[in-house]
């Protein structure tokens, strides 16, 4: 639960990761605990902590039970009245609000698979001894680098209905040239998960790739022994050794991609009419274009919520399943 | 994408704390009015602070310039250009000006000005005006009043960007068409479609987006002789007859095979570059355009497709910010800045935008240094200004939505501009209880 809390949190509201000391805290219960030391060197993160991401939330908890106005000298407590607009059919914001979560709902579900299993089989790969090694993990990693600003701009040229160069290379081997890739349903949503994937996938396989790195060589031999092949193998060894590994990725690209706001910002412009607003789009919209923080900060705890409970379910599932191999 | 989002969830949050702070200290000092006794600020010397968007193009050249010859000019005033985002503006200004800690002088977009004013950021400009001897005649019709709200002046004009025709003149030659008569009418211009159509080229592409989708479809309502609002703007009015017209023409443009569908952002400006379409309704920015010095283009006044002459423009005005212990005296040297560069502004089209002050204007000098913005100055007779509003810019994205939904088949027009009317609706009623009247 507390590895649930360190990692959820922050990831909603901004922090650095602290989850590699979460685990390693995890990994060796018998050491001994100097716990007055380690709080000494936590207090500056734990200052920056409270002063920028607890004492922010708890004061955005706080918008979303007013009436908050940036043009009004008091603001009125008015309970959840915020809260029960958006459960409420036909309120002003019920409607897009909902539109937007499942805007963000279709685009998780699309791109996360293709996120964990692609990263994976890259990794595993990469961990072979090819030649050239680190210069593909490089390529896979390079896109990464570049701001989500850049790299919406270029698929938006290279995905232009008609003078795009993928319509113009479908085209070339006899497919339709005039897929409506940033302008209509269903392309939209391939564009955005396609454009994500090539965009983090990168990050996933080098997380992925140190896992990898930490499974004892001795367990492939010892399976090689017992007459496992590399299928085997990788199902038996690979697989239960990257379990810590995957649980952190997995929930990390689950609440990124629930956060995603660049690509459909840049790329579809929330477009065809509405469908590819998602939830960040329309929280930033309401929130910091229209003033209407109150609304905005209630729909941002319900997003929270929803990623919270995904998170502990994920952490859940992955705890039961360790505990049964290990039994 | 994981950290930009952690930043603006910071941003978030330290702005909604911070406007806690100064919301709970600050006085709500609203509708203030500026005095200004004269044209020639002789007060102590002062420093003025001029916030703009003016990040790109010529303006970062051209801007500094012309402040620095009014700072040589003018020994007591120093005026300091600071140009950021739009966004940025619209983002921070607020809290700057409560705090105290805005700027004396800032231009905003037309539709910006009376979100301003309603949250008394803005100094009331009737008296400004008076002394600077504006009077409505000293802009185009309809300008010094789209600085107006709620009776009181606001905003004073400084430059006008209308909508235009902007055509390929070898694609039009290639097809047939005749590239010295291009058509300004709805029946030359539906035949020179079709004759460009014989010739295998989709004469108009049309998009769903803001630019230029939406200005077409508000030019084209306008021309059918409807409106976006009603007089009070209390209610939409985009989904009339005029409207329902409007979106059809556009739609039956692909329908006819004059234009492809699902033309994305920005695909047809590029394609008229390309040399793949003749005609592209944009603004006058694009005059600037360095892409087309490689082709034979013209730009022309939108035609006449509905039953009057109307066209599309925003605007840019100047506002004096109502800063917390605002200094009479930067406000009163900030109303000098402002003539000047109103009386300076002949090199303004360098950044694609027309100066809004008529003399300038009207100085044969300026079409003879920039052709090609003739024709965007006849259209000015017929132009319309953006509504005005708080919180407008919020209602108008509805429209956007209902383009967008009709371009790409998704609602009929009428439906889409029905749902979207009902949402603004929503909005402006929303609006009313927020900002107040």
């Amino acid at each position: 639960m507390t590895d649930t809390a360190s990692i959820v949190a922050p990831r909603e509201t901004g922090a650095p990761r602290p989850s590699r000391s979460g685990r390693k805290a995890g990994r060796r219960p018998g050491a001994p605990r100097r716990t007055g030391v380690a709080y000494i060197f936590l207090v500056p993160f734990l200052i920056l902590f409270i002063v920028f991401v607890l004492a922010p939330a708890v004061f955005g908890l706080w918008i979303s039970l007013t009436n908050w106005s940036p043009f009004r000298a008091t603001q009125k407590f008015i309970g959840l009245q915020n809260y029960i607009d958006l459960f409420t059919p036909g309120s002003a914001t019920s409607g897009d609000f909902w539109q937007s979560m499942a805007a963000t709902g279709i685009f998780t579900l699309a791109s996360v698979p293709f996120l964990l299993i692609i990263p994976l089989l890259i990794a595993v790969l990469l961990n072979q001894r090819i030649r050239a090694g680190s210069f593909f993990r490089g390529v896979f990693f390079a896109p990464y680098v570049l701001g989500v600003a850049v790299i919406s701009v270029i698929w938006k040229y290279l995905l232009d209905t008609q003078s795009g160069i993928i319509n113009h290379l479908l085209g070339m081997i006899g497919l339709p040239d005039n897929l409506p890739w940033t302008v209509d349903v269903p392309w939209v949503w391939v564009t955005l998960a396609g454009v994500t994937v090539w965009w983090t996938m990168g990050f996933n396989t080098v997380i992925i790739l140190a896992g990898l790195k930490g499974i004892s060589p001795d367990l492939y031999e010892a399976a090689a022994l017992d007459g496992a092949g590399a299928w085997r193998q990788f199902i038996s060894v690979t697989l239960p050794g990257l379990r810590q590994v995957m649980t952190f990725v997995i929930t990390i690209t689950i609440l990124a991609s629930a956060n995603m706001f660049g690509q459909a910002f840049l790329i579809t412009k929330g477009g065809p009419g509405n469908t590819t607003r998602t939830a960040i789009m329309y929280i930033a919209d309401q929130g910091l274009s229209q003033n209407n923080l109150a609304a905005a900060a209630a729909m941002s705890y319900v997003l929270f919520a929803f990623l919270a409970i995904i998170s502990i379910i994920n952490f859940r599932l992955q705890r039961e399943r360790a505990e049964k191999s290990a039994s | 994408m994981k950290k930009r989002f952690a930043a603006r969830a910071i941003a978030v949050a330290v702005t909604a704390g911070l406007g806690l702070a100064l919301t709970a200290c600050g006085s709500s000092s609203s509708g203030g009015g500026g005095d200004v006794s004269s044209a020639d600020y002789t007060g102590p010397k002062v420093t003025i602070s001029f916030w703009n968007g003016w990040t790109g193009g010529a303006a970062p050249v051209l801007v500094p310039k012309l402040i620095d010859k009014f700072n040589s000019e003018h020994k007591n005033i120093v005026v300091k250009d600071v140009p950021m985002e739009w966004a940025d503006i619209a983002r921070k200004m607020p809290l700057a000006v409560k705090a105290g800690k805005g700027p004396d002088v800032a231009v905003g977009h037309g539709d910006d000005i009376a979100t301003y004013a309603a949250q008394g950021l803005v100094l009331k400009a009737d008296s400004i005006v008076k002394s600077l001897g504006y009077k409505a005649d000293d802009f185009p019709e309809g300008l010094l009043d789209a600085g107006k709200y709620n009776g009181s002046q606001y905003a004073v004009p400084w430059s006008i960007t209308p909508l235009g025709l902007y055509v390929n003149k070898d694609v039009l030659q290639a097809a047939g068409v005749d590239p010295n008569s291009i058509p300004q009418d709805k029946d030359s211009y539906l035949a020179a479609l079709e004759k460009l159509k014989a010739a295998g080229v989709q004469g108009e592409w049309v998009d769903g987006y803001v630019f230029t989708g939406t200005f077409e479809f508000e030019s084209l309502l306008w021309q059918y002789g409807g409106d976006l609002f009603n007089k009070d703007v209390s209610k939409a009015t985009f989904n009339s007859d005029a409207g329902v017209k409007a979106l059809t023409w556009m739609t039956d443009l692909i329908k006819k095979g004059y234009s492809p569908a699902d033309v994305a952002q920005d695909g047809n400006i590029n394609a008229l570059i390309a040399g793949k379409t003749a005609f592209n309704w944009n603004g006058v920015w694009q005059t600037t355009n360095t892409a087309f010095d490689k082709l034979k283009w013209q730009a022309v006044a939108v035609p006449q497709i509905g039953d009057e002459k109307a066209v599309w423009s925003s605007s840019t005005h100047w506002m004096f910010m109502n800063n917390k212990g605002q200094d009479k005296n930067k406000t009163a040297a900030a109303a000098t800045f402002v003539k000047w560069m109103n009386d300076n502004s002949a090199d303004w089209p360098k950044t694609g935008e027309l100066p809004a002050k008529n003399s300038v204007r009207d100085d044969p000098k300026l079409v003879q240094t920039y052709p090609n913005l003739k024709p965007f100055l006849d259209e000015l007779p017929y132009a319309h200004y953006e509504p005005i509003a708080p919180g407008i810019t919020t209602v108008e994205a509805t429209i956007t939505v209902a383009v967008n939904e009709a371009i790409t088949g998704k609602k009929d027009p009428k439906q889409a501009l029905d749902d979207a009317a009902a949402k603004a609706d929503t909005l402006l009623k929303q609006n009313k209880e927020k900002y107040g009247d």
